[in-house]
């Protein structure tokens, strides 16, 4: 029977050979880190500055790294069980860099801790506490990828993972195994020896297998551009985004070393999940691989061999990916940037996108209307023209102004905003905000567009916006800003939740039952704007919320994000198809958005599915619909 | 081949057209301006056939100094240089008029090729090829869709009436002038804007041409066209009222 002694054992003394061995190994072992993670960092060192990076204001990156690094807090959160699991390795890893210290001392005999003393006997409790922890957690996230075997993680079984895993259990096992011999016990040399040796050889391991992240990773959270999609400026006049090895800047060479293939950018990227070529992981995969074999100085394309140019067009910039992402890779910057590099150098040929792109070289809208159909819409609703003297100006954006389902938004949302006596008034001239060339990478178009409607702006003395479209929204607040100040911006969603109490609470028909409404989150009200409670406030007015499986920052985009409204769907099953068909399954009377993108999309989703679908309205209508002289009905504004 | 493509800059079509004081012309002051659409379908005809047989394409444009930004779009689209024929009072001239200033900045460079749009969408009168064809003793052709090289010259295929098509041969040099439709534009470019900034734009006078441009035919008023609204009903069968509309959407409106 082993008698339980609860001080760590300690081999007593080494002889020089056995010194002389295990500095021979940690040479070799710190050798074959560094003949790999050499190279590695020259490649992300030897990459293009970023334009526009400032490390100031520090407090938001600090922030970030206590909370997603040291708290492993989107870990957790996005993946509660492997995320707990994987926190409890991360932070036993954290205690266990004292104990490895030491216990790499002690083979030199000069170990620090005295395993009898008090601090060091609480230290090594605490530690073991850990051990145990990683150590059934290590077992566990084992099971999950050799047994379970998400599909995410990939088709292909990662050895390398089974084996880091392996060491980690016996590194963790040695460790406790050590509590229970005494410091004379053979065995107790033994197990110092095999700690050592899988120490020794798990540090080499680190950069050749994706657990590189262990070391980028927290540089990649902390340097992160922040904000979420931040699309950096071009610099120069040879940038036209990411075009080659030369484009590649340090952020995004970093970011693609720390991937560590998790898939969870993948298991909820709508193009993947709908039948597309597109798999984030792989496009940053295929970063990562390029770098491998041409580096940052090359002048090869990004494009073809290692990424196709037909995955990168299929974003729909929900963001999904980059909200998920636990290694601080920002998804959506990168794959904008290589769409960058193929629509500002003319490489993008496609029929859709080109269509686009004149519309809006000649027109002033995405949709390729004449601009007086906007004002035959504003004449018929007699929406009131801006003239400075109205606190709002209600931007209409394109779809507000020329599709039929926006103008049913806007006129709702007049309706609220006249109930409300709100003083507002609409631009005699507006142009679309640019928000789908932004996406689509045509810098030179987007940029027109933003200088022509800042100019408009300022001529008009807008102070204060309210929009019906969240990507109208995003585009003036944050994609504006490189050429100019924009005005103040919401949502009116905002807007409403604001005045949610004055606005009338709507009793059911069926006053027993009320109506049940879902909520979609579109993605630039929620991801990109971090408004979740807002439009829930105003469409409650209107019923009882039931929530859809996928919701608030797991919101599932419809698919009209990233300019794809405008471009051809071909492959696989519509992202638009597959959210609706989960939004009628929670069987809500009414499906609620608040995108006139959304709308649409969904409009059409659901006439394609045949089935008696539930009834769409954006959450102005429904705001609408309580109030006093609308009896009930629905807005028909019409065209 | 060395191709010349004439082109001109007209009111957006978007733009909120207001007649000018006097009446014979349009108010130009606060008008957006863009390329004449079926100027940018010879000029996209002419880049394809450069992209297939190499030689150059020199763009040339009369007008005021806002010209110069159609001018710049021409040569961010892949134009290698451009010909900027200054002309303050574009809208006193009739097509004789401007045909001169073309054909004799046209003259010196004795190119392979001249295309024109078919006509203009302010005045729409589509002459100016026709006689630019005649002032430097070309032949010409017209509504041409496609030019495709050939072993003797060109082979060119001209839109006919009620979708008839019709394919002739051409010799060099001749002038065509370009029906919008042919081709599929292609979309400025960022890098296109940064190539063309070096790209060289000679500028000339009438005086230096030689040409005295005084017009021929006077223009008494403009007016702005009624505005009328029509509705056809398609009553027949589902299926056949498709078909139908396909058919007035492509041949009638044009707009598929």
């Amino acid at each position: 029977m082993i008698l339980f002694i609860p001080i760590l054992a300690e081999p007593q003394r080494f002889s020089l050979a056995e010194k002389l061995i295990f500095a021979g190994l940690a040479v070799a072992s710190v050798y074959g880190f560094w003949r790999r993670f050499g190279p590695i960092l020259d490649k992300i060192l030897k990459s293009k500055k970023d334009p526009g990076f400032h490390l100031f204001p520090i407090g938001r990156r600090i922030w970030d790294f206590v909370w997603e690094v040291l708290c492993q807090a989107k870990v957790v959160r996005e993946r509660p069980l492997p995320g707990l699991a994987h926190a409890s390795v991360f932070w036993a890893f954290c205690a266990f860099a004292l104990v490895t210290l030491n216990h790499c001392a002690v083979g030199f005999g000069v170990g620090f801790l005295n395993p009898a003393g008090p601090i060091a006997r609480f230290y090594f409790y605490f530690a073991a506490a850990f051990a145990l922890a990683c150590a059934v957690s290590i077992a566990a996230l084992f099971g999950r990828r050799f047994l379970v075997r998400p599909k995410w993680l990939g088709e292909h079984l990662s050895w390398g993972s089974g084996l880091v895993a392996l060491l980690i259990f016996l590194l963790m096992a040695t460790y406790l195994a050590a509590f229970f011999v005494s410091d004379t016990a053979p065995v107790t040399r033994v197990l110092w020896w095999v700690h050592t040796l899988v120490l020794l050889s798990f540090l080499p391991l680190i950069p050749h297998t994706k657990h590189l992240h262990l070391v980028l990773s927290p540089a990649t959270i902390f340097l992160s551009r922040g904000g979420f999609s931040q699309i950096p400026p071009l610099s120069g006049d040879e940038d036209f985004g990411l075009v080659a090895g030369t484009d590649l800047t340090q952020l995004v060479s970093l970011q693609t070393y720390s991937c560590v293939e998790c898939g969870r950018c993948t298991e909820h990227c709508p193009a993947a999940n709908t039948g597309k070529l597109l798999n984030p992981k792989e496009i940053i995969l295929g970063v990562r691989a390029y770098l491998n074999d041409l580096g940052p100085a090359s002048d090869q394309p990004l494009l073809g061999k290692y990424n196709s140019q037909e995955a990168v067009f299929q974003c729909t910039t929900c963001g999904a990916c980059e909200f998920q992402c636990p290694v601080g890779i920002e998804h959506v910057p990168i794959l904008i940037g290589l769409r960058r590099g193929a629509v500002n150098t003319g490489a993008w040929e496609d029929q859709h996108g080109s269509k686009l792109f004149l519309a809006l070289e000649r027109g002033s809208n995405a949709l390729g209307m004449s601009a007086t159909d906007r004002d035959k819409f504003i004449e018929k609703q007699a929406l009131p023209i801006f003239d400075g003297t109205q606190e709002y100006c209600l931007w209409l954006g394109c779809m507000g102004g020329y599709d039929p389902k926006g103008r049913e938004i806007v006129s709702a949302f007049a309706r609220v905003m006249n109930y409300l006596g709100t003083s507002y008034g609409v631009l005699r001239k507006e142009k679309c905000t640019g928000d789908p060339v932004r996406r689509l990478g045509n810098d030179l178009l987007f940029q027109q567009l933003a200088e022509a409607n800042l100019e408009t702006l300022a001529q008009n003395k807008v102070k204060k916006i309210v929009s019906i479209c969240p990507h109208c929204v995003r585009t003036i607040q944050e994609d504006w800003k490189e050429y100019g100040t924009p005005p103040e911006i919401e949502h009116h969603s905002e807007f409403m939740a604001r005045y949610a109490d004055k606005l009338p609470k709507q009793a059911s028909p069926n006053s027993a039952i009320p109506e049940k409404i879902v909520f979609h989150d579109p993605c630039y009200l929620g991801r990109y704007r971090n408004v979740y409670d807002e439009p829930r406030t105003v469409a409650a007015l209107a019923g009882s919320l039931v929530e859809a499986p996928r919701n608030r920052e797991r919101s599932f985009c419809c698919g009209a994000g990233g300019g794809l409204a405008f471009l051809g769907e071909e492959t696989g099953e519509r992202v638009s198809h597959n959210r609706a068909a989960e939004l009628v399954a929670t069987g809500a009377q009414t499906i609620a958005a608040a995108c006139p993108f959304c709308n649409t999309m969904f409009r059409d989703a659901l006439a394609a599915s045949g089935e008696a679908a539930p009834q769409l309205m954006d959450i102005a209508q429904l705001a609408a619909r309580g109030l006093p002289d609308s009896g009930g009905l629905r807005e028909t504004a019409g065209s | 081949m060395k191709i010349i493509v004439a082109i001109k800059q007209v009111p957006d079509r978007d733009a909120q057209v207001r007649i000018g004081a006097g009446g014979k012309w349009i108010e130009e002051a606060d008008l957006q301006y863009a390329l004449n659409e079926s100027d940018a379908y010879a000029l996209e005809e002419a880049l394809q056939l450069k992209e297939k047989h190499g030689g150059e394409v020199v763009v040339v444009s009369a007008g005021p100094e806002r010209v110069g930004s159609t001018i710049r779009e021409a040569l961010a689209k892949g134009a290698d240089r451009a010909i900027h024929i200054d002309c303050d009072d574009l809208g006193q001239h009739d097509a004789l008029g401007v045909a001169r200033l073309l054909a004799e900045a046209v003259r010196p460079e004795q190119p392979d090729l001249v295309l024109t749009g078919l006509q203009s969408e302010d005045l729409g009168l589509g002459q100016t090829g026709v006689i630019v064809a005649e002032l430097l003793g070309l032949p010409h052709a017209t509504l041409i869709l496609h030019v495709e090289k050939s072993e003797t010259g060109l082979t060119v295929k001209r839109e006919l009436e009620e979708g008839w098509f019709q394919t002739i041969e051409m010799p060099t040099p001749s002038v065509l002038a370009i029906q919008s439709g042919g081709n599929k534009l292609r979309y400025a470019t960022l890098m296109g804007i940064k190539r063309a900034k070096t790209k060289d734009v000679r500028r000339v006078t009438a005086p230096e041409l030689g040409v005295n441009a005084a017009p021929v035919v006077q223009l008494e008023q403009v007016t702005l066209p009624h505005k009328q609204k029509s509705t056809q009903m398609l009553s027949d069968s589902a299926k056949e009222a498709a078909a139908a509309l396909v058919e007035k959407l492509k041949f009638e409106v044009r707009v598929i």
